[in-house]
């Protein structure tokens, strides 16, 4: 220490040594800084393509939420309805006959006219008139105010989506039925107003009759299955083999196995469905049961998974403290593991049930994507599911169903958020019990 | 609290008595580490040592007065073929604290483990020779490891308490094993067990709040609770205070003293100044090997083997 010379190149050491680590610092600042502002970018990214997914559907689909209804008087001639039969008479000619003779205007003899003033209202009018007769046979003779949805292509016009600056042979709806619409309109008997039939209806040819019911109501039976079959066998498996099972080549063998089943295309699972349920089982095709057992298969490798990364995520400290407190093997796993485990497989399960609703491809193999009218009440009917509508309608020919399907798709995403926060919601009760 | 500070080995070589006063201490309690560390500068001048110095089967052994609780005669333990413990025969005297010593690795916890039959709930871990708790082999087929656990009560190096509430905790094993019908004669087992663990005081006006809201040293006495509830014959202690400050360990090494009237306690420790305070036997344990054991007094005042003296002097370890 009395030899100054060690001291100064120590000095001179340490100064360099400080300034590498500044400059080191500097460097690892920066490159801290730069992955932030990755980070920021990505989320911006997604963000944006979310929202542009989100305006465009909202944008396409909310018309979809109202409709159009016109009130025409109708004088029941007893002369052209069958008391007997009344199904059988033809309300819409009689209808769109008497609106024109109330205009003034005369139908030629191929009844051009009548059919075009015929097309403005929705088949509808035939069942609302024919029900009314059946129901009350006094009302024959006398004139009544049905109302009744305008026809698709009308209420399109309304809303805008149909514009007169199109030539009149490129659209649905000509010059002469767009000024009755507009002369009807100024008559005030048009009214518009929340398009209910969209979530009491079940599936129709005519888009203004068209609704989700039979879809949602299709998808929560076939949800139900599945939930009813993938999560008590998947929790189950994946315990099981947490837990309980030994752990040697076999076992290996089914990790893998399962591992790999999670990542075989869903088509697969509908092929093997096809192939399993209704050509060996002989299920009904298109049934939700069918429906849900293949989703269920489809599901299982997911939830196995997922619930088996949950119980591993349990520190062992529980189990040892359980299995020293002379706890066995089932009490310390169901009374100590499992319930620290549940947030983690209530989240896969529901991850694993939203995954099977939104699935398509499976559902088109077992016949899910024919047109299925009304609304099913029991598991072993064929039935409509959510985005197998959403299939079809994309690929009608009607304009209206255009609409009708970016609505199909709010409805599928609300019903999936709804999911999602019931799933929320249990997830904290299970949490506060600690 | 006592304090048993033993005179050390090297006072017989010379180097003057260790006065305890000396030492660092926090809130009454010595400093485990800061006592290791002053005997580390013990001198180095050689004396004549009874046993080989060399790593091996040998065991000098002083065996213990009263009734033997637990006997264990060559017990190996294998954890996926590699030996861990090797030939260990131990007794362990009923209504006494017996430290297990030795530094990392030596097999204390392995041997501590294999006397509630732990070993078995660790796949690939295979456990040879006899162990007999009053006469009875406990790896005979015939005992359930379930009812031995019953029998042979365990606190590991973390408190780890169920996240449940302080209640559920105590009364868990009490409802497991049935011992307990009523309501009312469960609010006692809690209570008294709570007691007896001296964390009643602390805990009565929220025995329904969870048990993870709780100091680590509450939570390591409400541990204790947990196993005293069922009235077990043993009390096993992995390392039960190195997790833990100086004040919450002094209250453990209290507790643990006055269980001591009741149980049959074995510890497993790294901190010797620990094993002195609260134990009265004292077995040492080396590279899965028992070297040396005895009355703590002895073993730690008169260790006859080379690798024990080196160890409480902390020359390895």
């Amino acid at each position: 220490m009395t030899d100054a010379t060690p001291d100064q190149i120590d000095g001179a050491a340490a100064k360099g040594r400080l300034d590498r680590l500044r400059a080191g610092l500097k460097r690892r600042h920066a490159k801290e800084a730069r992955f932030k502002w990755f980070g920021r970018l990505a989320i911006a990214a997604a963000m944006v393509f979310l929202a542009v997914l989100l305006v465009r559907i909202v944008e396409q689909g909310h018309t979809a939420f109202y409709t159009h209804t016109v009130t025409v008087p109708v004088y029941m001639d007893p002369a052209r309805i069958d008391r007997a039969y009344p199904q059988g008479s033809n309300f819409e000619q009689l209808a769109a006959e008497q609106q024109l003779a109330r205009w003034g205007i005369q139908d030629d003899a191929a009844g051009t006219a009548s059919s075009q003033m015929k097309a403005l209202f929705s088949s509808e009018l035939k069942f609302v008139a024919a029900d009314l007769v059946a129901k009350r046979s006094d009302v024959i003779g006398e004139t009544v105010p049905l109302a009744v949805p305008l026809s698709d292509d009308a209420d399109l016009y309304l809303k805008g989506e149909i514009s007169q600056s199109t030539p009149q042979d490129q659209r649905r709806i000509n010059d002469r039925q767009i000024a009755w619409l507009e002369r009807m309109q100024a008559e005030g008997v048009v009214g518009s107003h929340f398009n209910t039939a969209l979530f009491t209806n079940g599936d129709s040819t005519q888009p203004e009759l068209a609704g989700v019911l039979g879809a949602v109501v299709g998808s929560a039976l076939m949800l139900m299955v599945t939930a009813l079959i993938a999560i008590p066998l998947g929790v189950g498996a994946a315990i099981w083999l947490e837990e309980f099972a030994p752990k040697n080549k076999l076992t290996d063998i089914i990790e893998v196995n399962i591992n790999n089943l999670a990542a075989v295309p869903s088509i697969v699972y509908g092929l093997l469905g096809l192939a399993l349920f209704i050509n060996w089982m002989h299920l009904p095709r298109a049934s939700p049961i069918v429906g849900g057992l293949v989703l269920a298969l489809m599901a299982l490798p997911t939830l196995v998974i997922a619930t088996r990364s949950a119980l591993k995520a349990v520190p062992p400290s529980i189990r040892e403290a359980a299995l020293a407190m002379g706890a066995s093997k089932t009490q310390t796993v169901f009374s100590h593991v499992l319930p620290l485990a549940m947030p983690g497989v209530m989240t896969g399960a529901i991850i694993s049930m939203a995954h099977a609703l939104g699935e398509t491809a499976p559902l088109l193999l077992i016949g899910m994507v024919s047109f299925v009218p009304g609304v099913p009440h029991a598991i072993d009917q064929p039935v409509g599911a959510l985005p197998s509508l959403i299939y079809i309608w994309e690929n009608a020919s009607e304009r209206a169903f255009h609409e009708r399907t970016a609505a199909a798709i709010i409805v599928l995403l609300v019903f999936m958020i709804i999911m999602n926060a019931a799933a929320i919601i249990l997830r904290r009760r299970f949490e506060r019990r600690w | 609290m006592k304090f048993r500070i033993f005179r050390s080995a090297e006072d017989q070589t010379g180097s003057g008595p260790v006065d305890p006063t000396e030492t660092p201490r926090m809130g009454g309690q010595l400093l485990p580490e800061a006592t290791a560390t002053s005997k580390a500068k013990a001198t180095e001048e050689p004396r004549a040592y009874e046993a080989s110095d060399l790593p091996g089967p040998t065991v000098v052994d002083s065996p213990p007065v009263g009734p033997i609780k637990i006997a264990a005669r060559d017990v190996s333990v294998f954890y996926e073929g590699k030996q861990a413990l090797y030939d260990v025969s131990l007794d362990i005297p009923d209504k006494t604290v017996t430290a297990l010593i030795g530094p990392s690795g030596c097999g204390k916890s392995t041997f501590l483990r294999t006397m509630n039959r732990m070993n078995d709930t660790i796949s690939g871990a295979k456990v040879t020779g006899r162990i007999a708790m009053d006469g009875e082999d406990i790896n005979d087929r015939s005992i359930d490891p379930v009812l031995l656990r019953a029998r042979v009560g365990m606190v590991f190096q973390r408190p780890n308490p169920f996240p449940k509430s302080i209640y559920e905790n105590v009364a868990y094993g009490p409802k497991i094993h049935g011992l307990v019908s009523a309501k009312s004669e469960m609010d006692g087992v809690v209570e008294s067990a709570l007691k007896r663990a001296g964390l009643w005081d602390e805990v009565a006006d929220r025995l329904q709040s969870s048990a993870m809201g709780l100091s680590g040293g509450q939570q390591q006495r409400l541990v204790i609770a947990r196993a005293i509830a069922v009235n077990p014959e043993v009390i096993l202690m992995d390392e039960p205070c190195s997790a833990l400050d100086p004040i919450a360990t002094a209250r453990i090494e209290e507790l643990i003293d006055e269980l001591r009237e009741r149980f049959c306690i074995v510890i497993v420790t790294h901190s010797m100044a620990q094993a002195a305070r609260v134990s009265q036997r004292t077995a040492f344990f080396h590279m899965g090997r028992l070297v040396e054991t005895g009355d703590t007094e002895d073993i730690f005042q008169n260790p006859r083997e080379r690798r024990t003296l080196d160890y409480i002097t902390g020359r390895f370890g």
